[in-house]
């Protein structure tokens, strides 16, 4: 159940949904991944593609134009 | 402030909107720029007639370019940013962006990360620059407006900027991830 | 890679900003529609279009990108309705110009290798730069400098092709007629036929979508 933290703040897309994609992968299934983003597209495509592929998530937003997504690794 | 945790606020102003709903509110948009202006969207030309004006600050003349002997961009060399009506919609969609983002207390100066990113800017904005002139329009003047338009080339862009996003997908990957 | 989670920081409240740069935006909209009616027009078309593509995170280049890069569809499907929609609205106008013995109205220019060499610059440099027209002003707007240092280079970059235009005019645009499909096919084939195209384009797109959903979960 390790968290881990992806830094993608100022990147803009696709970047952060790359590497989100390339960090899960090496992730074990209950892992959750921390992702931070400030791009506003990122913010849309990056928890549409984890929910697609069956992951739980969950976005806060934690300043203005800051989110972070939890990405729960389920398989 | 009662007024942001309404959720009207929330779901006009703080949520991002569905796809779709972008989708049918930009076609509408662009109908009504065709009847009222007799031409579609399109952003690019503007950005040309802003290098005119800025070359011309620098005492360079380029109204001898045949770019510039065309009619309505001959007309546009005269004219200034205040005076244009391609530099009033495009400094609104800088503006209308900046309004959403703020309605939305979103807004964030988003600092560079890496000086890949400047080089990826340059020369993306270079490619975009030179492209969009010869093919006539950008991924909105000469896809989104030259198809609804029925016209070829905006057929013929439209298969070519997938093969463009392709190699450009791999440059990314390959050089520019940070 | 860490696993502290770090402390919430205060959020500001935005909203009077926006507020205020609203009522900014309705007093230059006024000053412009002074100098002339057309400018006012064009200035509320620009900030529609910012906010309608903001608000919806509507991005051309994604819409190109996406389906390449991380198989996703659901933006390539939007701007496919968003075509179709625009394909009916404008060929009302177009038709009834036309039948008013008008010129159609429309954005109809030269097609030709040059148009497929356009694209691909401009499809290359879109996704190296996070953006397209639209999409780097819509980010300027939003506060990412990396877009301001692509508007920059658009800029030159538009200046370049507007330099070279009159050698590609003399070598290639001067021969190549502008094409407007109603004229090779007429009315109702080209438009109903561009209808069906573009609705193929769209099951096309959501079978792949879900084709590469699949092969993922593999």
């Amino acid at each position: 159940m390790a968290e881990y933290r992806l830094d993608c703040l100022g990147e803009a897309c696709p970047v952060p949904l790359i590497k989100t994609q390339k960090k899960m992968e090496q992730l074990k299934v209950g892992d959750t991944l921390i992702v931070e983003i400030d791009h506003s597209c990122a913010m849309k495509n990056v928890p549409e593609w984890a929910r697609k592929v069956g992951h739980n998530v969950e976005i806060e937003e934690v300043d203005d134009g800051e989110w972070e997504i939890y990405i729960e690794k389920t398989k | 402030m009662n007024f942001t945790n309404s959720p009207l606020y929330k779901k006009i102003f703080k949520d991002a909107w569905s796809y779709w709903t972008g989708a049918i509110l930009l076609a509408i948009l662009n109908t009504a720029m065709l009847a009222i202006s007799g031409k579609g969207w399109g952003v690019t030309t503007t950005f040309a007639y802003w290098g005119a004006w800025i070359s011309k600050l620098f005492g360079a003349d380029v109204s001898g370019w045949d770019f510039f002997q065309i009619e309505a961009n001959a007309k546009a060399l005269g004219q200034s940013v205040f005076t244009n009506t391609g530099s009033a919609q495009n400094i609104g969609i800088i503006a209308g962006a900046l309004l959403a983002t703020l309605l939305a207390s979103q807004f964030k100066i988003k600092k560079l990360k890496s000086y890949k990113q400047v080089i990826a800017a340059a020369l993306g904005g270079l490619l975009m620059g030179y492209g969009a002139r010869i093919a006539f329009g950008c991924n909105i003047g000469a896809f989104f407006s030259g198809i609804a338009s029925m016209s070829l080339h905006g057929w013929i862009y439209a298969v070519f900027i997938f093969l463009g996003a392709w190699i450009g997908s791999k440059l990314l990957v390959r050089y520019f991830m940070t | 890679m860490e696993d502290v989670k770090k402390p919430k920081r205060k959020k500001k409240n935005q909203v009077p900003a926006g507020v205020g740069l609203l009522i900014v935006l309705v007093v230059i909209g006024i000053v412009l529609a002074g100098i002339s009616p057309m400018l006012s027009i064009y200035w509320i078309f620009g900030i529609s279009f910012g906010f309608v593509l903001q608000k919806a995170r509507f991005c051309f280049t994604a819409a190109m990108r996406d389906p390449v890069l991380t198989g996703s569809t659901s933006l390539a499907r939007a701007v496919i309705v968003a075509l179709m929609l625009a394909t009916i609205g404008f060929a009302a106008i177009q038709y009834s110009a036309v039948s008013k013995g008008l010129p159609v109205p429309g954005n109809i220019h030269p097609a030709g290798i040059f148009t497929a060499i356009g694209a691909t610059m401009f499809g290359v440099g879109m996704v190296i730069a996070g953006g397209c027209a639209s999409g780097t002003l819509m980010r300027v707007g939003e506060g990412f400098v990396q877009q301001w240092i692509a508007l920059v280079f658009f800029i030159i970059g538009s200046m370049w092709g507007a330099h070279d235009y009159g050698w590609w005019s003399k070598v290639f645009f001067s021969k190549s007629p502008a094409v407007f499909l109603p004229d090779i096919f007429g009315w109702a084939p080209a438009f109903f036929g561009q209808l069906i195209v573009l609705a193929i384009l769209f099951a096309v797109a959501e079978w792949y979508e879900n084709k590469k959903l699949r092969s993922e979960e593999e």
